[in-house]
């Protein structure tokens, strides 16, 4: 029983965890807070998978789980970015199928990201997964009212960090 | 939005994490010790309720027992150590259930919530002890005051109620800003992130 549980949350896991990568690259700024932050969602979402019962997709309940611990759990503070931490990231996304343009540009986004609060990454991350303000707002916790407020409040900040 | 969406598409077209970790990697991690804010208040939280009751380890108790009964209020002593740890167990008890309730399948609102609230228990806890402390303090003054009544003058007796005024404010001012201090640095992040997502609640 546990051992089957163990597999398949191995393989869900696996196939999703993407989405644990690009939250631990929103919140952290380095390779070492990156795996760390990895760790403990892998924790966590192994701690609550008995209780997941599959009547939600595996990666929105995934959403929720790795968002909580990045802004909830995670001990270490991700206030100063440091130049060479941002190179990190850059080297950590750097693809030859991916144009340069783009790679400045994402790395432009990234570096913006990292300088909202962990309330408004959490908002615009969601916004960038392309997820509807429902599944926003219930995994803030917020209503649907407060999630759009907010949601072009932390869009503008955004964009007056990306374009001064 | 449409600075925003161009940026929306580069997103959509990042590749995939280069160091992705394997099924075996993802299995010990999952196996690992978490070491989340969560755990370190439960940890911190039940030091707390050790340190607070090992105290009493350093006192005399036959001896402090001995100087009450010459004060007559061992009665007031026993009864309110009953109760203070009655009151103990409440808050042992609360801070569990509460700890327990803590899950990161809740929303993120309702999360930093129950965190909040179990740290809440154990800082009432202390302020509970700080209250009881100061009680005992004022209680024994009191009885000296009035066992020695008849060979104080007046001037002595002020001094000793405003002396002991002073010390006891500054010893629990000392252990409540040292308290503070602990409180701040463990929830200062979900504080502020908290109130972040709150503020929304109050404007609509």
């Amino acid at each position: 029983m546990q051992k089957d549980l163990e597999t398949k949350f191995l393989s869900d896991f696996e196939q999703n965890q993407n989405i644990a990568h690009k939250i631990c690259r929103i919140y952290t700024t380095n390779k070492d807070a990156h795996n760390d932050l990895f760790q403990e969602i892998t924790i966590q979402l192994w701690k609550n998978y008995p209780k997941f019962r599959g009547d939600s997709k595996f990666s929105t309940w995934m959403y929720r789980v790795a968002l909580n611990t990045a802004i909830s759990l995670y001990r270490k503070s991700t206030k100063r970015v440091r130049t060479q931490d941002i190179n990190d990231v850059a080297f950590k996304i750097k693809s030859n199928d991916y144009d340069d343009t783009e790679e400045r540009q994402l790395k432009a986004l990234y570096e913006a990201i990292h300088k909202l609060n962990d309330i408004d990454k959490a908002l615009i991350f969601l916004y960038l997964e392309d997820k509807p303000y429902k599944e926003i707002s219930e995994t803030l916790g917020i209503s649907s009212v407060n999630a759009r407020v907010k949601m072009n409040r932390a869009k503008e900040k955004l964009k007056n960090i990306l374009n001064p | 939005m449409d600075v925003l969406d161009n940026y929306k598409k580069v997103w959509e077209n990042q590749p995939e994490e280069v160091s992705k970790f394997s099924a075996l990697e993802i299995y010990k991690m999952a196996h690992s010790k978490s070491s989340s804010i969560v755990k370190w208040i439960f940890i911190i939280g039940i030091l707390e309720f050790v340190i607070l009751n090992s105290l009493y380890f350093f006192i005399d108790t036959k001896e402090a027992m001995k100087e009450y009964e010459k004060l007559g209020i061992e009665n007031f002593v026993f009864y309110t150590q009953i109760a203070a740890y009655i009151i103990l167990f409440y808050f042992l008890w609360m801070f569990y259930q509460n700890y327990k309730k803590i899950s990161t399948v809740d929303s993120t609102k309702i999360l930093m919530k129950k965190i909040i609230k179990t740290r809440k228990t154990v800082r009432n806890y202390v302020l509970f002890n700080l209250g009881y402390i100061a009680l005992v303090i004022i209680v024994v003054t009191i009885a000296n005051i009035n066992t020695n009544f008849d060979d104080l003058n007046s001037k002595q007796l002020l001094l000793i109620i405003f002396s002991t005024l002073i010390a006891t404010i500054l010893i629990l001012g000392i252990i409540w800003l040292f308290y503070q201090l602990l409180y701040g640095i463990l929830l200062r992040k979900l504080n502020k992130n908290y109130k972040e997502l709150a503020k929304l609640d109050s404007i609509n």
